[in-house]
């Protein structure tokens, strides 16, 4: 499945309005902001249609799905908006990660437990809440907001200390930069080991660099982590593949006009998470040319400082200076 | 007093909006403290033990009030015996949890670090590592530290 999609959910006092556009999407929050009403709303509607008294418009197919029977039902589902509440045990476990991402459908998950199997992006966790009467003066209208996001970034951050999450080309680029100018750069090893990382950097501003794409179980916790120690700040661009695609060092107005919708590009089927699609079409782009892409190990080339700037000048509001 | 544990346990209730809706008791409902805390939290009035006062979904029953409000009459009143699972709150139930903690010995779960940046001073045992917290700096410091979720 891919694309984007509108989400209308309304009775007659509430209306809910959205865009789901990734295969997974979290809902959290503070208490009483409405997500268990649009969950039983949708189950409502997905149960007893149009006498339920609940209208759902959306290009595709929204129901829920419950503990009882959904390893039965999962499998038989296909091109559907799924809506999970947080009373469902299963959505730690290894075996729904295993079966979502086997399944053609998106996921809107209700909980605010770090879901460490689901590689969900930052920008895919939202809040719900309420923007006044819905110009009819009878529905109070609903909808979504970004819990976390770029704007952790809000003035420019000159680090003395960088830590990339990732141990591959991502953590080459960023630890020969760095190096020039004396910053300490350090990989953690991984988004689950970026807390512990940090508490072993000894410097005082910490520039965190990781895949935005898929760093939204950890995000709860960053985020308190920013809020004690607010000279730790954190940059999560999709992916450092997607850094590179964005730099335009890659001619061709095809992959600017893909990063502005990756949406209808990406087959969540084929591409859990999207930093594994941004990686693959740079690999796909820079074949047989002097910018071949290596996950595992950068490329020289892109350390040539024209290069550099390029992918650089992507991060805005970050200097990096001795 | 708050004690604060970590991960999977014994004798904890993971979904406590639904145990609430099998077990409340009226007198609950009527009572002051629950009273503020669903005026605070669901911006809602108590009218009666059956029937609550929405300002957007109008009169409504106590079974519809909000998952957080409802974990939170259960720390304070459920003499069962049960731990109930904090996550089920959200960051606007954590001066709640403090408060409810202050008036008896509290023992709450948790399955996601809760944010108490808003709870103002407290004080928690940290079950997991035995450790004594001092107030929100130190409750996340300590929570991190925790591998169990």
């Amino acid at each position: 499945m891919k694309g984007k999609y509108h989400v209308v959910v309304q009775n007659n006092r509430l209306r809910y309005e959205f865009d789901i556009k990734r295969n997974i999407t979290i809902i959290r929050g503070d208490s009483a902001t409405g997500k268990t009403t649009l969950y039983t709303m949708i189950a409502l509607a997905a149960r007893r249609g149009d006498s339920s008294g609940v209208e759902v418009r959306c290009e595709k197919k929204c129901r829920t799905l419950e503990e009882l029977d959904w390893k039965l039902v999962l499998p038989t589902l296909q091109d559907y908006i799924i809506f999970l509440d947080e009373d469902n045990l299963f959505l730690k476990t290894d075996e729904f990660a295993r079966m979502a991402r086997e399944s053609d459908n998106y996921f809107v998950i209700i909980t605010r437990e770090d879901l460490v199997n689901l590689p969900y992006s930052v920008e895919e966790i939202y809040g719900i809440h309420s923007s006044g009467k819905y110009h009819d003066m009878k529905r109070e209208y609903n909808e979504f907001y970004h819990i976390y996001g770029n704007e952790e970034i809000s003035e420019e951050v000159k680090p003395d200390g960088v830590l990339v999450e990732d141990s591959n080309s991502g953590y080459d680029f960023f630890r020969k930069v760095c190096g020039d100018l004396h910053i300490k750069c350090e990989s953690a090893g991984g988004k689950s080991k970026i807390r512990d990382a940090l508490k072993k950097m000894e410097q005082k501003s910490v520039l965190v660099i990781a895949d935005g794409a898929s760093i939204g179980p950890e995000m709860n916790e960053l985020s308190q982590y920013m809020k004690v120690y607010p000279d730790t700040k954190c940059y999560l661009p999709e992916s450092f593949e997607w850094m590179i695609l964005k730099s335009g060092l890659i001619d061709g107005k095809e992959i600017q006009n893909i990063l502005q919708h990756p949406q209808d590009f990406i087959e969540s089927q084929e591409y859990f998470s999207w930093e594994r699609f941004f990686t693959s079409i740079l690999i796909q782009y820079t074949e047989k040319t002097y910018l071949k892409y290596h996950k595992r190990s950068l490329n020289q080339v892109y350390l040539h400082d024209k290069m550099k700037q390029a992918i650089l000048d992507v991060m805005e509001k970050i200097t990096f200076e001795q | 007093m708050l004690n604060i544990i970590f991960g999977d346990i014994e004798n904890s209730v993971y979904h406590p909006p639904t145990y609430f809706d099998n077990q409340y008791e009226d007198e609950w409902v009527t009572d002051p403290l629950s009273v503020e805390m669903i005026r605070d939290i669901d911006k809602s009035k108590v009218i009666s033990p059956h029937l609550i006062e929405s300002p957007v979904l109008g009169p409504i029953s106590t079974k519809e009030i909000s998952g957080g409000v409802k974990t939170l009459m259960l720390m304070a009143f459920d003499q069962s015996g049960k731990i109930f699972n904090a996550s089920s709150c959200g960051d606007n139930c954590a001066k709640w949890i403090v408060e409810i903690g202050k008036r008896k010995e509290l023992t709450i779960n948790l399955h996601h670090v809760l944010d108490f940046s808003s709870a103002g001073q407290f004080d928690a045992l940290m079950l997991n590592t035995g450790r004594m917290v001092h107030g929100y700096a130190e409750y996340l410091n300590e929570a991190l530290g925790i591998k169990e979720r």
